[in-house]
């Protein structure tokens, strides 16, 4: 076995596990810790497919803010082991894990019979990565060709964060008492 | 002797594969959990999956067309973690609660 299939395996085994771990830990705190961890082993296989600037970028944003904003809440909140963390209903829960499962077989599925075949290599952007800088190509794609995308995504941002400190600040909306 | 070639060869196929499982994870998560903020952690996960298979196609097309949309669903989907949380923190303070269990008391 070469190392890079070691290394794909082991990625996928710690994503997957801690993947799981955040939807089955009774106590949020755990589930977020188990979050950071699937960011990150997210952000190795990034790099297995050698988008470096993105794996620095999903652990800055994800595993560092995005985290940082969970786990600030959840303190914020004090929560305990929940006493329902899981919805209830014997049937609806099998029906929901059956849904999932197929689901989860349909796309299996679909991917198998479309068989990407080709093995992965050294791609065309490794090739542009030695010759122009490995970052030089991502800019020009976002910065000459989606600019507009990136601006509209600025405008986005300013309205979501005036957004956001108007509802926290809201005193309850609908339910404000007078 | 069986063909292992499936597991010492890793082909894009693997790493969708890959990003399916955890895309069904959060989708499992956001069905069975009854925690509010567990379930922004799992519409995470799921846009992680989604990430991940634009990494993916980006590198066996040799494209960065895909990366560029990973950095849009990441900008999201911060923004959207930021708003989600925010929510829950006003619903908190009138419920004590972040358990959606409450969620359907939410109209006046």
């Amino acid at each position: 076995m070469t190392a890079d299939a070691f290394l794909f395996w082991f990625l996928a085994a710690l994503t997957i596990i801690s993947a799981l771990s955040v939807i089955l830990m009774t106590n949020p705190i755990y589930s977020a810790l188990s979050l950071a961890m699937t960011m990150v082993s997210v952000a190795a296989i990034f790099v297995t497919l050698q988008a470096y600037f993105l794996a620095g970028v999903q652990i800055i944003v994800y595993a560092g803010a995005v985290m940082v904003l969970f786990v600030m809440v959840l303190m914020l909140f004090d929560l305990k082991h929940e006493l329902q963390a899981f919805t209830r209903g014997r049937f609806s829960g099998a029906f929901k894990i059956a849904s999932i499962g197929s689901l989860a077989g349909l796309l299996v599925g679909a991917m198998y019979s479309a068989r990407i075949n080709s093995a992965l290599t050294e791609s065309s952007i490794a090739a542009n990565a030695t010759s122009k800088g490995a970052i030089t190509p991502l800019a020009e794609e976002l910065f000459l060709r989606n600019v507009f995308g990136f601006e509209a995504l600025g405008v986005l941002l300013l309205v979501i964060a005036v957004g956001t400190v108007a509802l926290s600040r809201s005193k309850g909306g609908t339910h404000a008492r007078h | 002797m069986p063909d292992i070639s499936i597991l010492t060869t890793i082909t894009p196929n693997h790493y969708l594969v890959l990003s399916a499982c955890l895309f069904m994870i959060g989708v499992a998560g956001v069905l069975l959990r009854r925690n509010l903020i567990v379930l922004f952690m799992s519409i995470e996960l799921m846009l992680n999956a989604v990430n991940l298979s634009f990494v993916t196609f980006s590198h066996s097309f040799g494209k960065v067309d895909g990366q560029v949309m990973v950095f849009f669903v990441m900008t999201i989907a911060a923004a959207e973690a930021a708003v989600g949380l925010a929510l829950a923190v006003s619903i908190f303070k009138r419920f004590k609660e972040v358990n959606i269990r409450f969620f359907e008391h939410l109209k006046g």
